[in-house]
């Protein structure tokens, strides 16, 4: 199995990086509402509570954007029987798995430099802020896998996405925000929050892992 | 894969989707070094009991079953198959041979995909990317794609599609010279692909 | 089925006793008066939501079981049960709203109930744009349920959550309006009705579905069997 998830690792790797649509699109995306909020705030810094949400919710929107990618261009490529019938169906989880991770953390480093700079962000803990995003990123990425395959199967037009990760990610998003907000104040936080992703991640990554055989294979 | 005979049975086999029955009542077997073609006006349902009998569908009647020795488990049926159709296509942005190194299950299958390049035609190509492909050229790549692991079943839905008669010729060829180790089972509504195998199942 | 379908027709004498109930035979409440009667409602009504969502999350559960298809149409039945769900949780929303604004001055108020219920909410609305989304195609029944099913199982790390969050985010709401309202054995008695009503009457309105939609299945199947 290791070998066939490296083997389609490999695969999407490679073709993502040739046509490389949806990291431009995501990035686009991030930095543009970063750019446009900072234009308009003129200068002034907001509260740390505020800067904590409006990072989530570019990050959260620019993962909207690129997360089913992974899944939708098989369909819409017409690749996704060739992949059925070269991969086995946990390998293929695992494999647009990890990818989504590595989609997610590429967004993290683009949006999060942006924004700190952008916004004027006074980041007090910082290693707490780091580890804020990253389990943040990751129960994010962990999530969507799953319903960007469902997404996919569906069609994959419009918002739906968006539609079906909200109240799966709401936890995240929630945590996520109060963890960073935390780390933007001079208080000590708490690693409460940080467990709870970890926990939520692990949790809803089994749980993908075993409905996934429901979406991908046919009846 | 074991050196065991395969065998390949369908009893009863029928498929509704929604509310329209595709056929009912499918009876087929076949074993190694036999074949089978599955003929139909389009629309009748061919793909689809290719789909099922490659374990991909379920039938809404029925069962298949696939034995070598014994009874081989549904989900382990795609890695003892050859299987292609106008549905099963290729990357467009890798190129040739990265295509069939994806698809590579075997440590030698290099080698396999060395000759399976030369022998169809395709090996000027192999570095080119499937999207600047002539649909000959990738129907020709489908094909390599499913001889590749040396499947002991080749299941291929209109593997004459966009062939011109070079690539039919190579296609008739290899089959001929694989026939006897393999079950080889093809959907198409060409007479003379129909030719190729022994029994015909028609379908519509 | 029969039995089933006796036993729900009970609902015609049950409901009526309720509102009668609520109306007329239970006391005013101390502080709230008479404005307390949406009690008899509200309750219910949520009740009959979490249930309502309950029974899609296991049909749809047994339906990705059952690998035979021994089972007709769990998945119409999840469907069928998500749909009163979702009618019901709307009408806990505004009743829960008008019952805020008796008892607290404010329509919405972000404490842990309200907000578990507009996640309910927006998982229904997620189920249906599914559904909706994918109306001609086959896979529909997997799809929808393995999301059902997804989306409940998230529903605890809520329930541990939304308490731990809310005191660093607002203050606590300073009356709990169920522990501060003080139940006679009248009150008490018709609320009990009430529940035990609305439950039978999801019964009843979700076994009419099941039997429609029963019913439409084998019209579908049979449309040329008199020809």
């Amino acid at each position: 199995m290791g070998k066939d998830i490296l083997r389609n690792l490999r695969k999407d790797f490679l073709v993502e990086f040739r046509s490389r649509f949806a990291l431009n699109v995501s990035a686009s995306f991030a930095a543009i509402v970063t750019i446009a909020i900072s234009l308009t705030a003129g200068g002034v810094p907001f509260p740390a509570n505020v800067q904590a949400i409006i990072l989530w919710i570019i990050i959260f929107f620019s993962a909207m954007n690129g997360l089913s990618h992974i899944f939708v261009r098989e369909e819409d490529q017409g690749t996704a029987l060739f992949l059925r019938t070269a991969v086995d169906v946990d390998s293929v989880f695992v494999s647009k798995f990890i990818f989504n991770q590595a989609f997610m953390a590429v967004i993290l480093a683009v949006v999060t430099p942006l924004y700190l700079f952008f916004l004027q962000v006074r980041v007090v803990h910082a290693a707490h802020f780091i580890f804020s995003i990253a389990a943040g990123g990751f129960s994010m990425a962990a999530a969507t896998t799953i319903l960007a395959a469902m997404v996919a199967k569906a069609g994959g037009k419009g918002s739906l996405f968006t539609i079906i990760s909200f109240p799966i990610l709401l936890p995240v998003l929630w945590i996520s925000v109060s963890s960073t907000s935390a780390a933007l104040n001079a208080a000590p936080p708490a690693g409460g929050s940080l467990l709870f992703l970890l926990a939520f991640s692990g949790f809803i990554s089994v749980i993908s892992f075993l409905l996934f055989r429901f979406i991908w294979l046919e009846d | 894969m074991s050196t065991a005979p395969y065998s390949l049975t369908g009893e009863g086999l029928a498929k509704k989707f929604g509310r329209s029955a595709l056929f009912k009542g499918i009876c087929l077997s076949a074993a190694t070094g036999e074949s089978l073609s599955i003929t139909g006006p389009n629309g009748s349902g061919k793909s689809t009991l290719m789909k099922i009998l490659a374990g991909i569908q379920k039938p809404t009647a029925g069962n298949v079953d696939l034995v070598s020795g014994s009874s081989i488990e549904k989900t382990q049926w795609l890695s003892h198959i050859g299987y292609t159709g106008p549905l099963v296509n290729p990357y467009d942005e890798l190129t040739g041979l990265e295509n069939i190194a994806f698809a590579a299950r075997p440590a030698d299958a290099g080698e396999q995909a060395g000759r399976l390049l030369e022998t169809f035609g395709l090996g000027p190509h192999r570095d080119k990317k499937v999207k600047h492909y002539s649909s000959g050229m990738k129907q020709r790549l489908k094909l390599i794609l499913a001889f590749l692991n040396d499947p002991p079943v080749l299941m291929l839905d209109e593997p004459g599609m966009n062939l011109d008669s070079a690539g039919t010729a190579l296609l008739h060829s290899y089959l001929e010279s694989v026939r006897k180790e393999k079950i080889i089972i093809i959907a198409t509504n060409d007479p003379l692909e129909e030719q190729l195998c022994g029994r015909t199942i028609k379908l519509g | 089925m029969k039995a089933i379908s006796a036993a729900v027709k009970s609902v015609y004498i049950l409901m009526p006793a309720a509102i009668v109930m609520a109306f007329l035979w239970a006391p005013p409440a101390q502080v709230l008066g008479d404005s307390s009667r949406i009690m008899y409602f509200h309750v219910p009504i949520a009740w009959v939501s979490i249930l309502a969502f309950i029974v899609s999350g296991i049909a749809s559960i047994l339906f990705l079981a059952d690998r035979k298809g021994s089972f007709a149409r769990l998945d119409g039945i999840a469907y069928n049960s998500a749909e009163i769900g979702l009618v019901f949780t709307v009408l806990t929303v505004i009743t829960g709203s008008i019952w805020a604004r008796i008892s607290w001055g404010v329509f919405w108020n972000w404490d842990p109930r309200e907000t578990s219920i507009v996640i309910i909410l927006l998982i229904y609305i997620a189920y249906f744009s599914i559904q909706g989304a994918m109306a001609h195609n086959d896979n529909r029944g997997r799809i929808g349920s393995a999301y059902l099913i997804l989306a409940m199982i998230t529903l605890p790390f809520f329930a541990f959550l939304v308490p731990r969050i809310y005191p660093s985010l607002h203050p606590d709401p300073i009356i709990n309006a169920d522990r501060t309202i003080f139940l006679d054995d009248r009150m008490r008695s018709t609320l009990a009705v009430a529940i035990v009503s609305f439950t039978v009457f999801y019964c009843y309105i979700l076994h009419i579905m099941n039997r429609m939609m029963k019913l439409q299945n084998h019209i579908e199947e049979n449309r040329h069997e008199a020809d």
